[in-house]
C-alpha cells in the first residue's frame, strides 16, 4: 500500500542532498542517536514556528518553474481579462507607468539560484526579494514544493476513483486549514505542533509556554496535554487589577475578582472550561510580566526616543514596504513574529524552556478577485516579515535553533476567473532557519500542463486538477515529520503523531 | 388551516385557546399521530405554549396556561399571567437573553404578563427595518455639518449596531437580524468596509427578512451588492472557452457550504447521514460547484445605464451613477451570464439560447431552498445563536420542521421557525436535575454580554449616537465587532471544539471559545471593568466622560447594604441573585470597601464610595462565569 510511482515520487531537485538522507531508509536509523532522550541534552534550545497564510495562498504565482514549456502554459492559462494575472519573465524591467499591482508595475519574477542546479529553473513573485536573499545568498530558505494534505500517495487516476482515501471535505477552507494542522476537518481538537509539545513539554521549566499563538486560537497548537498560551503582540495583557494590584482603588475587590474569574464554583463545564482560561491568563501574565525584554529594544524593535513611548506601528524595522503605495506600512505579521521573538529570548532565558512551538498568521490570501493587488500586498508582508524575523534570530544567535515554516489552507487553481483565482490543493511552501538546507527545493515540481480543447481539465498534465488544482505530491504529514525529527522525536513518536506517514516510503524529506 | 383546539390547564380547568393552534403536519400531507408524539412535532411544542398562529395575536387578550391533555406529556411552563402563575423573573429573564440583546425590568414584567409566546407575537408586529442605514446617514450629515471634510465611517455602522441592540423595541427583530449576520456573513473587514453605508443597508436588509421567509432572504442576500463585493460574485463573467478563463466559483460555493446546505447530507434532525462504510455523504462536488458558479454570472451593479459593459465593470457610465448602488440588489446583465447548460445539485438548467439570468438565479435559489439540509442546516446553527451549542437531535429536528413547514403549508417562514426554537421545551425548560444540565446553554457572545450589562443597568448615551465603536480587539476590548468577522466563517465555527477543555471531553461544540484565550478573557473583564467603572464609548471632554453612563441610582441606594445589592444586581445580570460562594464573595468585597461617615465635608468621599460598592457588584457578577455562561 505504500507503494510509489517512482517517475512522479523521485525527488528532482537537490538529489545530492537527499541522497545522503534519504529518504526511504528506515527512520530508525536516522534517529538511532537522537529521540526525546537525546533531545533533552543539556543546554538545547529548538523552536518551531508556523506560519498560516489564512484564505488560501495562490502558490502558482508564489514559486514559479520558468522552463519555456511551463512558461507557456503559465501565460496561455492565466492571461485572462479583464485583469490578467500572468506575473512577467525573469529580467522584465518594472514599468512604473502601470497600474499598482500589476504585473507590468511589479516587473519580472525573481530568479532561484539553487545549491545544486535544477533540472527546470523556477523564480519568485516579484515582491519576493527578501525570500531571494535568503534563498540565492544565505541559504536558510527552501522551498517545498506541491504539498498538501495527503492520506497517501495518490495519482490523477487514483483520484478519480471514489474508494481511494482522500483527505476530507477538500477545497473548503475551514476544513482543510484543520487539516493542514490536525490531518482533521473542523472539530479536530488536537494538532501535530501541540501534540508535539505533548512529548516535550517535562522538558521546559514552565510548561504552560510549550505552546504559543501570537495569532487567534489555532488547533495546531493544541495537544492532549498542552493547552495553546495566547499571547497578544503587546505581550500578556494583565487580567483585571491595575499595577497597584487593585480594582477601583480595592485590593479586595481585585482579588475577590481573580478568584471569582479563576475558578468554577458549580458543576457546569462550561463554567469550568471558562475560569481554566482566565486563570491560565493571569498566571502567564504574572509570569511575562518581567521576563519579556521591551519591545523596543534591540534586537527586537528600534528604541523609542527618550521620554517617547514606542509604538510597534511606527517602528521602521517592523513596516514593511507596500507594493502597492511604494510607501512602508504597519505589519500586524512582523508585530505577531515580534512578539514570539520576544518569547523565545524569555523561554530561553528566564522560563527555562528547552522546545516550543508557535503559531503567527496573515490573512487575506483568498484571491477570487483582485489578485494582483491583493497578492502583491500580502507576499510583500509575507517576505518582510519573515526575513525580519531571520534578522531577530541573528541577533539573538538562535537562528540554527529556530526553525520557521509557512502553511496555508491550499493552492489555488491554476485557471483564472478574470481577475483571480478559485479553491485549489497542493501549494508551495517555505521552510527557514539556520539548521534548514536551504537554497534547494524539495519535491517535485509540477508539470504545467496545457487546458483541454474543451474543458479546463489538464490531461497534459499529472499533478493538475480540474481547472488546474494541484494534487500534492509531498503530504503534510511528511513534513511534519521531517520537522518532528529535527525537533528531537523518535520513528515511534512520529508515527504516532502522523498516521499517514506510514503510507509514505519517504519520511524524511531532507530539508533539515 | 387553523383548528381552534381545546386544552385543559394545569389546574383542571378546561379552556379555550384564544387562538388558533397550529397543528403538526397539517400542510404536509399526513402525519402518523403517534409519530408526532414520539418524535414531539413542532406543532404540539409550540401548542403546548399557549400559542401558535400566524395571525398577530391581540396582546389585550390573555392567552391561558397549558399542558398536554395525555398523561406523560411534556412538562411545560406555564405560560402567562391570565388565570396561571406567571412566569417566574428568573424564567422571563432566561427567556428574555435567548431572544433578545437583554432583559429589562419593563420586558420582563411584559413576558410576565402576557407570556412567551404571546411577547414573541407582539415583537412581531413591531417593526423599524430601515433604521441602521437611516442612523448612519443621519450621522454622516450631523458628521459634515460639523467639519464639511470629514464623512461617517464604518464606525457609524457600528454605532448604529450599538444603538439598536440597545434601545430598539422590536428586539426580537434586531437579534435575529444579529443573528443572521453571523450566517449569512459580510464584513466591514473587507471589501464592503469602503462602502459603510451599504453595510448599514446590508443589516437593514437582514432585519427585514428576519420574519420574512428564507427563500426570500437567501435571494436577498444573494443579490446584495455587498455579497457581491465581499464573496466576489458581482461583475463575475461567463466562461471564455476559447482562452480558458472560467466564472468565479467563490459564491457558488460558500452558498453551499455556509449559506444553505452545508457540506454534508443531513438527517431530519441535524444529525449526518452515513452510507453503508459509515462514512458521511458530501452534498456536492467540484462538478456541482462549476456548474452553479455558470448562475452566478452577469450580476452587477444597479445602474441607470445597465446593461452597458461599464456600468458591470464599474457601475457607472459616464456621470451616470446610481448613487444607491451599494445596496440595491444586483440586476441582470445578459451579456455576461452565462448560456451553458447548468447542472448542479441534480439540477439542470438547459443551454440557454437567450441568456437569462434571472432565470438561472430562480432555479438555483429554489433547488437550494428545497434541498432537505436546509432544514436541519439552518436550525442547528440559529439554535447555537439563541439557545444552546449543542441542541438535542430532537430539538433540531422540532425546529426543522418548522421550517420545513409552518403548518400552513409554508416552506422557510423564519417566524414558525423563531417560535419553534424559543418555545420548545428545550429552551423553555431543562431540569436542572437532568444529566444534561451541567453540560446546557452556551457561552454569550461577547457582544451580547456588553448589550445585556447596558440594557439591565440602562445605560443611556450623552450624545444621543450611542457611540461604542469598534469593539473587535481582543487585548483591550471584545474580540468581536458586529459585522466585523475575520471571513465570512464568522468569529466562530458551529463545529468548533474548544481542544484540551471539559466540554470536548463531552464531545460539545462551544463555537463561541473559538475567540476566548488567555488574551481576549483578560480584555473583557478590563473592558467590562471600565464600562461599569467610567461608562463605555468615546470621551467627550466637554462632558469629561465617556458617551455612555449607567443609571445606578436603585443600586447606590443600596451601597450600604452590601447582600441586599448584591443581590439585585444579581437578578439584573442573572436573573436571580448569586448563589453561595459566589455571593459571599461579591458581599464579602463590596463590605470591604469602607464608606465613611458622613461628616459636612466628605460627601465626595461618600458617594465616591458608595459608587465603588456598586461598581464593585456589577463588575464582579458581570466578569462571573455564572453570567458568561447563559443556561
Amino acid at each position: 500500500m505504500t507503494h510509489i510511482d517512482a517517475s512522479r515520487r523521485q525527488w528532482l531537485c537537490r538529489a545530492a542532498a537527499l541522497s545522503a538522507h534519504a529518504a526511504a531508509a528506515p527512520l530508525a536509523l536516522n534517529l538511532a542517536a537522537l529521540g526525546s532522550a537525546a533531545a533533552q541534552s543539556a543546554g538545547d534550545y529548538k523552536a518551531l514556528v508556523c506560519l498560516f497564510l489564512f484564505g488560501g495562498n495562490d502558490a502558482y504565482n508564489t514559486v514559479l518553474p520558468t522552463d519555456s514549456a511551463s512558461w507557456v502554459n503559465y501565460t496561455a492559462v492565466r492571461s485572462q481579462a479583464p485583469d490578467p494575472i500572468a506575473l512577467l519573465a525573469p529580467g522584465t524591467p518594472p514599468n512604473p507607468a502601470a497600474a499598482a499591482g500589476t504585473p507590468a508595475r511589479l516587473g519580472g519574477v525573481l530568479p532561484l539560484m539553487p545549491a545544486v542546479a535544477l533540472p527546470r529553473p523556477v523564480a519568485l513573485h516579484p515582491v519576493l526579494g527578501p525570500l531571494q536573499g535568503l534563498f540565492n545568498t544565505d541559504r536558510r530558505l527552501a522551498v517545498l514544493s506541491n504539498i498538501g494534505p495527503l492520506v497517501m500517495p495518490t495519482t490523477k487516476a487514483q483520484y478519480a476513483l471514489a474508494s481511494h482515501p482522500k483527505p476530507e471535505n477538500l477545497y473548503s477552507h475551514n476544513d482543510q486549514a484543520n487539516t493542514w494542522q490536525a490531518l482533521a476537518p473542523e472539530g479536530a481538537t488536537r494538532g501535530w505542533g501541540g501534540r508535539m509539545g505533548d512529548r516535550l513539554a517535562a522538558m521546559n521549566g514552565m510548561p504552560v509556554f510549550t505552546s504559543v499563538s501570537a495569532a487567534g486560537n489555532a488547533v495546531w497548537l493544541a495537544g492532549d496535554t498542552v493547552n495553546q498560551y495566547q499571547v497578544s503582540s503587546n505581550g500578556a495583557i494583565r487580567l483585571g487589577s491595575d499595577s497597584s494590584g487593585k480594582v477601583y482603588g480595592s485590593s479586595a475587590v481585585a482579588q475577590a475578582m481573580e478568584r471569582i474569574v479563576g475558578s468554577a464554583r458549580g458543576s457546569h463545564v462550561l463554567e469550568a472550561d471558562l475560569s481554566a482560561v482566565a486563570a491560565r491568563s493571569m498566571a502567564t501574565e504574572l509570569a511575562l510580566r518581567n521576563a519579556l525584554r521591551p519591545a523596543g529594544s534591540a534586537p527586537f524593535g528600534t528604541p523609542p526616543a527618550a521620554g517617547a513611548s514606542y509604538s510597534a506601528n511606527d517602528d521602521p524595522l517592523l513596516r514593511y514596504p507596500n507594493p502597492l503605495t511604494g510607501s512602508t506600512a504597519s505589519s500586524t505579521l512582523a508585530q505577531q513574529l515580534q512578539v514570539v521573538a520576544r518569547m523565545i529570548d524569555a523561554g530561553r532565558t528566564t522560563l527555562g524552556a528547552r522546545r516550543q512551538v508557535f503559531f503567527v498568521s496573515l490573512g487575506g490570501f483568498d484571491t477570487h478577485d483582485s489578485q494582483n493587488r491583493n497578492q502583491a500586498d500580502l507576499l510583500a508582508r509575507l517576505a518582510h516579515g519573515m526575513a525580519y524575523f531571520d534578522t531577530v534570530m541573528g541577533g539573538l544567535g538562535l537562528r540554527n535553533q529556530v526553525t520557521l515554516f509557512t502553511a496555508s489552507d491550499f493552492g489555488r487553481t491554476f485557471t483564472s476567473n478574470g481577475d483571480g483565482t478559485d479553491h485549489g490543493w497542493g501549494g508551495h511552501h517555505f521552510v527557514m532557519g539556520g539548521a534548514v538546507r536551504g537554497g534547494a527545493v524539495y519535491g517535485a515540481l509540477p508539470v504545467l500542463g496545457a487546458k483541454n480543447a474543451t474543458n479546463n481539465n489538464f490531461d497534459s498534465s499529472p499533478d493538475q486538477l480540474g481547472n488546474g488544482a494541484l494534487l500534492p505530491t509531498t503530504s503534510v504529514d511528511q513534513l511534519g515529520a521531517t520537522l518532528g525529527r529535527w525537533f528531537g522525536l523518535s520513528d515511534a513518536e512520529l508515527l504516532d503523531l502522523f498516521p499517514n506517514l506510514a503510507h509514505f516510503g519517504t519520511r524524511d524529506l531532507g530539508f533539515i | 388551516m387553523t383548528i381552534g383546539t381545546i386544552w385543559r390547564t394545569w389546574r383542571g380547568a378546561p379552556a379555550a385557546l384564544a387562538v388558533a393552534a397550529l397543528v403538526a403536519g397539517c400542510g404536509g400531507g399526513g402525519v402518523d399521530p403517534a409519530e408526532q408524539a414520539d418524535t414531539q412535532p413542532a406543532a404540539s411544542v409550540l401548542a403546548a405554549h399557549g400559542v401558535t398562529t400566524e395571525e398577530p395575536v391581540d396582546p389585550s387578550v390573555p392567552s391561558v396556561p397549558v399542558v398536554p391533555g395525555a398523561p406523560g406529556g411534556p412538562k411545560v411552563p406555564p405560560a402567562n399571567g391570565g388565570s396561571g402563575v406567571p412566569l417566574s423573573v428568573a424564567d422571563a429573564h432566561r427567556f428574555l437573553t435567548q431572544a433578545t440583546f437583554g432583559p429589562t425590568a419593563a420586558a420582563i414584567s411584559e413576558v410576565q404578563a402576557i407570556g412567551p409566546a404571546a411577547w414573541m407575537e407582539r415583537q412581531f408586529s413591531l417593526g423599524s427595518p430601515g433604521a441602521a442605514r437611516a442612523y448612519w446617514e443621519a450621522a454622516d450629515a450631523a458628521i459634515k455639518a460639523a467639519d464639511p471634510t470629514r464623512k461617517a465611517g464604518s464606525g457609524e455602522v457600528y454605532n448604529a449596531f450599538w444603538k439598536l441592540a440597545l434601545t430598539a423595541p422590536d428586539q426580537l427583530r434586531m437579534r435575529t437580524a444579529f443573528a443572521l449576520s453571523e450566517l449569512f456573513v459580510i464584513s466591514l473587514d473587507g471589501p464592503p468596509g469602503s462602502d459603510p453605508r451599504a453595510v448599514a443597508a446590508w443589516y437593514d436588509m437582514l432585519a427585514q427578512h428576519a420574519y420574512g421567509n428564507y427563500r426570500d432572504l437567501l435571494q436577498a442576500v444573494s443579490l446584495h451588492p455587498m455579497m457581491g463585493v465581499y464573496l466576489s460574485h458581482l461583475k463575475n463573467q461567463k466562461a471564455d472557452p476559447a482562452t480558458g478563463r472560467v466564472p468565479d466559483e467563490n459564491y457558488a460555493r460558500e452558498v453551499m457550504q455556509l449559506f444553505s446546505i452545508g457540506l454534508v447530507q443531513l438527517n431530519a434532525d441535524g444529525t449526518l447521514r452515513r452510507d453503508a462504510a459509515g462514512q458521511s455523504i458530501p452534498t456536492y462536488g467540484p462538478a456541482d460547484i462549476a456548474g452553479l458558479a455558470k448562475v452566478f454570472t452577469g450580476f452587477s451593479w444597479a445602474c441607470p445605464a445597465a446593461p452597458h459593459k461599464n456600468c458591470f465593470l464599474y457601475g457607472s457610465n459616464g456621470d451616470l451613477k446610481d448613487p444607491d448602488r451599494g445596496f440595491k440588489p444586483m440586476v441582470a446583465y445578459p451579456a455576461y451570464h452565462s448560456t451553458e447548460e447548468k447542472r448542479f445539485l441534480g439540477v439542470t438548467i438547459p443551454a440557454q439560447p437567450v441568456a437569462d439570468p434571472m432565470g438561472s438565479l430562480t432555479v438555483a435559489m429554489d433547488a437550494l431552498f428545497q434541498h432537505p439540509n436546509v432544514g436541519p442546516f439552518v436550525a442547528r446553527q440559529l439554535i447555537q445563536r439563541f439557545v444552546t451549542g449543542n441542541p438535542s437531535p430532537a430539538y433540531v429536528a422540532a425546529v426543522a420542521r418548522a421550517f420545513d413547514n409552518n403548518g400552513r403549508g409554508v416552506r422557510g417562514d423564519l417566524k414558525a421557525v423563531l417560535r419553534a426554537m424559543l418555545l420548545a421545551q428545550e429552551a423553555r425548560y431543562l431540569s436542572p436535575t437532568s444529566a444534561r444540565s451541567s453540560l446546557a446553554g452556551k457561552v454569550r457572545e461577547p457582544v451580547l454580554r456588553l448589550t445585556a450589562l447596558m440594557r439591565a443597568f440602562s445605560y443611556a448615551s450623552d450624545s444621543a449616537w450611542y457611540r461604542l465603536g469598534d469593539t473587535s480587539n481582543p487585548g483591550t476590548a471584545l474580540a468581536q465587532a458586529p459585522l466585523k468577522s475575520p471571513s465570512v466563517f464568522n468569529f466562530f465555527r458551529p463545529g468548533y471544539v474548544p481542544p484540551g477543555t471539559l466540554a470536548a471531553s463531552h464531545d460539545l461544540a462551544v463555537p463561541e471559545m473559538q475567540i476566548l484565550h488567555e488574551t481576549s478573557a483578560a480584555g473583557y473583564v478590563n473592558y467590562i471593568r471600565n464600562a461599569v467603572g467610567s461608562g463605555v464609548g468615546s470621551y467627550d471632554s466637554t462632558r469629561k466622560r465617556n458617551d455612555m453612563q449607567p443609571d445606578f441610582a436603585a443600586e447606590l441606594a443600596l451601597a450600604e447594604q452590601p447582600a441586599t445589592l448584591v443581590d439585585q444586581v444579581g437578578v439584573k445580570l442573572l436573573g436571580a441573585a448569586p448563589a453561595g460562594a459566589l455571593r459571599t464573595e461579591i458581599v464579602n468585597a463590596v463590605s470591604a470597601i469602607a464608606v465613611p461617615t458622613p461628616t459636612t465635608t466628605n460627601a465626595d468621599q461618600v458617594a465616591k464610595a458608595k459608587r465603588n460598592r456598586v461598581n464593585a457588584a456589577v463588575f464582579l457578577t458581570a466578569v462571573s462565569p455564572e453570567f458568561q455562561v447563559q443556561k
